[in-house]
């Protein structure tokens, strides 16, 4: 009943416009005109619109919705690295909102100013060399900046010395995220998928004597200020571990091992200060890897290094936990 | 050569060698195409915006088992997106585009009488017709349709037990795009071949309008990439029917252990963006060329710095095939390779920048026509600016770590590509429909198809940004499950909203259009008094293009208001005049 | 006359061009190859006898074609030539898959536990080269009965140019893959 209806309705909307079309051109018939000819009156109507539109009311909303959400960015960076990509990344804005703010606002007044008129005639104009190796240059002094400074962040960050971070594996699956800590040695211990059975989740090789202190977690606690080295294994399809708020992002593969380094700067008690009491660092999954893909989460909390002892003390070695249960 | 042999129905409209049909036959394909796309994106963006509501709409489309209750089921919203994806940019903005336009302008701007492989070409068309039915079908499958998204990523798109849309509908998927490629192989030798050998006398390379200059480097890049889709598809299909190990390592799923060691996923990656990046540019460039032209037409002024013009597209194009990596800098690569992708990535930026500065001085001291074809092209050059800016921020490495993935990058590539393409396919539909079917289509409905469009496709897509810079992720069912994203939801609403309001204004055009090609004022031989050689046929469409002789072509395509010439157009075909020099 | 000349090069682009893609083709299947084998965790094996007798096979059917097209070109029937090579091109394929017998028979799988990626990639790699013989082999046969038919002569004998730039690709590309996986 439903469908009859609402093919009804659009039924009686297409011969609606059918007739409002055919009276329009009957009219035009009737005063001897072109309905479809551009005319002058045309080219004022739609260079003023495309002035208004291009022009103010598109920058407009641009200027509008940074006022406005704006606050939904996320707040900077807390993390040593994070914070060089946040100060890149307001200097690439700032050029791109600069090129934006000249660019657009030169083709909405042209549209304007230079809309068709009957009799005028335009400049003929077919190139100039002087004018073209300009605006090859320009763009070109530009990014070389811009190039520079982008490789420079990146190699920090790529090649930062890790020798003295705590290790800690990340190891996703369909979908959840589980921790492994590397224990007293900081070395984590050897695993295999065809090990992984009952509670032996990650797959770790016990026969590996780096094995027995590791420690695994369903949350993860770093200390502020102290460097982490996180490593990333996948179960299943690949999936991507995403710390926004620390600017870090590792996906992790099955079948290969990837790693990512960074320093936290903020503790989780400073953040909810700053953002609110529900503020957490919080792990995502950022690689389509099925169904409860948006679901895919794990708690991170940075705290001071005596919060960190007491709640790492409290934790179960490998060794406990697997052989005595 | 003007045989007259008789035509039947089934001679003229399906089985047809003539290219402007042929391109008719793409055209129409790829709207309906466009439809269904649309139609999906619509039905993921009520979800998003009003995560678990139930709507009837919903329910109707995608019935009780896919979406139970009018709420849409986390699988089949995945299987939405990918469909999506896939849609529109292979059948939609790859065949729909170049397919339209290739077959449409080829031979009637080099002044040839068909393409050089007829059959050829209408082979073309028959295997990606066969791989829209495959594709549509695909949709009927009980575990419903590939779910892994466009990208196809294994091990998600080869394991039927990680989504069931991996299943059958994986598998049809794989069918649909091997046919596919065979059709644009089969499209890109034959454009190829046909401007490099077909052109009239007088046409030389450097008089060749840019949309022929971009159809033939779409070719190009075609013929050259296409191949390298197949070969990393045909080792995904060993691996998800035969149990080789080329992308599968060390997996287990749905507690069971599978045998595969060694593969790389990451190999995937590598060889599907080897395609997948110049495919970008396969998308735009034609929508380039068309705008170079429309611009030029309206503004009756020649194209400013045409050689610079040809040198962009060239140099865009052959970057497209270094820069892959930058869809992989989070793959965990060796840095040094990272740097080098940053470095090719934002070099891209300098053509670019050329061009919009050379539409720009095109519309400096114009005369402008504001036809809705003027209007889309324009509208081209808004979006290109805006999206190609937010690419330097993704193309750069270290700032990619932040926004990968994210909206930010569903808001960069649908504005640069996505609009952009849309604008150029809509500009050339407008602008050649009076030679395609010899009527005008309707001016008011066209104008005010424009202005919907534009406003709410920068409605739609701008705000996402935020959602990106938020580090809101892509292909989320809802954002619902984290507090951080609370506060989201109004921009996700209002997104919602103009997608509603940009899909049923296309519906409008689709009415224009179908309303014009039977009711629609008729047309002269050349309604925007164009300089290039398909406005010397004649109105009624015929086989083999020209009545008589092919014309001569004499100058260049873009003396618009010459100095010294009676009109404010000089057509390809007219001599010099004494004294007179080529631009 | 000048129409059919340009048609005849416009042809020969068109599989020039065509055999440019399917260069890219299995570029992309080889640095596949390449990039897996770096990854380590790769199974070296002798290659078996018959690929070297594949290859003999085809250099061989090479060579009676560029006879064939000699013979046509001076006015002779190139029909028994056409048919050596077509025998030939027969056996290539013949020892191809005797090739993946052998495979077999040193414990090479395609698939299953125990295989390894070296042995899948040298099963798919040739059974797609096949393929695109298979190709070849049927432009062959409608040269063959075409030119049993006297279908061609001294000014007309694009369809054995066309099919012998085929053959000759097929020829030089299977070159290519038997070095590569001796070599690489």
């Amino acid at each position: 009943m439903m469908s009859i209806l609402v093919g009804l309705i659009i039924l009686l909307s297409v011969i609606v416009l059918v007739q409002i079309l055919r009276v329009n051109e009957l009219v035009s018939e009737v005063k001897d005109q072109d309905p479809n000819e551009i005319t002058d009156k045309d080219n004022n109507i739609q260079g003023i619109l495309t002035f208004s539109i291009f022009g103010v009311l598109f920058l407009g909303f641009v200027i509008w919705q940074f006022k406005y959400w704006g606050v939904h960015i996320l707040p900077p960076a807390s993390s040593l690295h994070g914070a060089t990509i946040d100060t890149l990344m307001n200097f690439t804005l700032g050029v791109i909102l600069f090129v934006f703010f000249l660019t657009q606002p030169i083709l909405a007044w042209f549209s304007l100013k230079y809309r068709g008129r009957k009799n005028a005639v335009a400049y003929y104009y077919p190139h100039n060399n002087k004018l073209e190796i300009i605006w090859t240059v320009v763009p070109t002094l530009v990014l070389t900046p811009l190039i520079i400074y982008g490789l420079n962040v990146w190699n920090d960050i790529t090649s930062a010395d890790t020798s003295n971070s705590k290790v800690i594996e990340l190891y996703a699956k369909q979908f959840n995220w589980t921790a492994r800590y590397a224990g007293d040695d900081n070395t984590l211990g050897k695993a295999n998928y065809k090990l992984v059975e009952g509670l032996n989740v990650l797959g770790v090789d016990m026969e590996d004597d780096t094995a027995q202190d590791d420690i695994v977690t369903r949350e993860v606690h770093l200390v502020v200020d102290k460097p982490v080295l996180l490593k990333m294994r996948s179960q299943d399809v690949i999936h991507s571990a995403f710390l926004p708020h620390f600017r870090v992002q590792m996906n992790c593969v099955p079948g290969m091992t990837t790693q990512f380094g960074f320093t936290p700067t903020q503790t989780t008690a400073e953040m909810k200060e700053q953002e609110g009491e529900d503020f957490d660092f919080v792990l995502l999954c950022n690689k389509i890897c099925g169904a409860a893909h948006y679901n895919m989460k794990m708690k991170f909390i940075v705290e001071t290094q005596e919060e960190y002892d007491a709640w790492i003390a409290s934790q179960e070695t490998l060794k406990n936990s697997l052989t005595l249960n | 050569m003007s045989e007259h042999h008789k035509e039947t129905f089934l001679t003229k409209y399906i089985f047809s060698l003539d290219h402007k049909m042929i391109a008719k036959q793409f055209l129409i394909t790829g709207m309906f195409m466009g439809v269904v796309g649309m139609l999906m994106s619509i039905l993921f963006r009520l979800q998003l915006s009003n995560p678990g509501e139930s709507f009837a709409v919903l329910e109707f489309f995608l019935g009780e088992k896919w979406a139970p209750g009018g709420v849409l089921d986390p699988n089949i919203y995945l299987a939405l997106v990918t469909m999506h994806g896939t849609i529109l940019i292979f059948w939609v903005l790859t065949a729909g585009l170049t397919g339209t336009f290739a077959n449409f302008l080829i031979p009637l701007q080099i002044g040839a009488r068909d393409m050089a492989s007829a059959f050829m070409n209408m082979l073309s068309y028959w295997f990606f017709f066969a791989a829209t039915i495959v594709l549509l079908c695909s949709l009927f499958v009980e575990s419903g349709p590939a779910a892994a998204g466009w990208t196809i990523y294994p091990p998600l798109s080869a394991l039927p037990q990680a989504i069931p849309g991996s299943g059958l509908g994986q598998d049809l998927w794989l069918i649909a795009i091997t046919l596919f490629v065979v059709s644009s192989l089969l499209g890109g030798l034959n454009y190829i071949v046909t401007i490099l050998n077909m052109r009239t006398k007088g046409m030389t390379m450097s008089r060749l309008p840019l949309t022929i200059w971009a159809l033939l480097i779409v070719a190009i890049l075609g013929v050259l990439s296409f191949p390298v889709l197949l070969s990393c598809a045909l080792l995904l299909i060993f691996d998800r029917s035969f149990g080789t190990s080329f992308y599968l390592s060390d997996i287990i799923i749905n507690g069971e252990a599978l045998h595969n060691t060694g593969g790389s996923p990451i190999l995937f990656e590598h060889l599907f963006w080897f395609l997948g990046h110049p495919e970008v540019y396969i998308i735009l460039l034609p929508a380039l060329g068309i705008v170079s032209e429309v611009i030029s037409v309206n503004s009756r002024k020649p194209i400013f710095g045409y050689k610079a013009m040809v040198g962009a597209l060239i140099l865009i194009a052959f970057l497209s095939f270094v820069v892959w990596g930058h869809h992989m800098f989070i793959t965990g690569m060796d840095p040094f390779l990272g740097s080098v992708f940053t470095f090719t990535t934002l070099l891209i930026a300098i053509p670019s920048a050329v061009k919009v500065f050379n539409y720009l001085a095109t519309l400096w001291r114009a005369n402008i026509r504001f036809t809705p074809a003027m209007l889309f092209a324009i509208g081209f050059v808004s979006t290109f600016i805006t999206g190609g800016l937010t690419g330097i921020i993704l193309g750069d490495s270290a700032l990619d770590i932040n926004v990968h993935d994210t909206y930010f990058v569903v808001g960069h590539f649908h504005i640069v590509m996505g609009l952009s393409a849309i604008y150029g396919m809509l500009a050339g539909v407008y602008h050649w429909f009076p030679k395609m079917y010899g009527r005008m289509m309707n001016k008011k409905l066209g104008y005010f198809h424009f202005w919907v469009t534009f406003i709410s496709a920068y409605g739609v897509f701008f705000p996402m940004h935020f959602l990106g810079l938020a580090g809101l992720p892509r292909r989320y069912y809802t954002n619902s499950a984290f507090p951080m994203f609370d506060g989201l939801s109004d921009i996700n609403e209002i997104i919602t909203f103009f997608a509603i309001v940009g899909g049923l204004v296309q519906l409008l055009f689709i009415f224009n259009f179908f309303y014009s090609i039977f009711k629609g004022t008729k047309a002269t031989e050349n309604p925007w008094g164009s300089n290039t050689l398909e406005w010397t046929t004649p109105v009624e469409r015929i086989h083999g293009n020209w009545p008589g002789e092919i014309p001569t072509v004499e100058r260049w395509a873009y003396d618009y208001s010459k100095p010294g010439a009676e009109e404010d157009f000089v057509p390809q075909n007219v001599p010099l005049k004494e004294g007179e020099t080529e631009h | 006359m000048q129409l059919n000349l340009k048609k005849n090069k416009a042809s020969k682009q068109l599989l020039w061009i065509g055999i440019v893609s399917i260069v890219m083709f299995f570029g992309g299947l080889t640095s596949a190859y390449i990039v897996r084998k770096a990854e380590g965790g790769w199974l070296e094996f002798e290659m078996p006898v018959w690929f070297t007798i594949s290859t003999i096979a085809i250099i061989v059917s090479s060579a009676l074609l560029l006879f064939a097209a000699q013979n046509v070109k001076s006015g002779k029937s190139a029909t028994t030539l056409l048919l050596g090579t077509l025998f030939l091109g027969i056996l290539f394929s013949y020892s191809q898959i005797q090739g993946w017998g052998d495979l077999v028979a040193q414990g090479v799988y395609l698939t299953g536990e125990g295989s390894n990626a070296s042995g899948s990639f040298i099963y798919a790699i040739t059974l797609m080269h096949l393929l695109h013989l298979i190709g070849g082999l049927v432009a062959l046969l409608i040269t063959t009965v075409k030119s049993k038919q006297g279908n061609y002569s001294k000014d007309n004998y694009l369809g054995i140019q066309l099919a012998s730039i085929y053959w000759h690709f097929l020829g030089i590309l299977w070159l290519y893959l038997f070095l590569f996986f001796n070599y690489s």
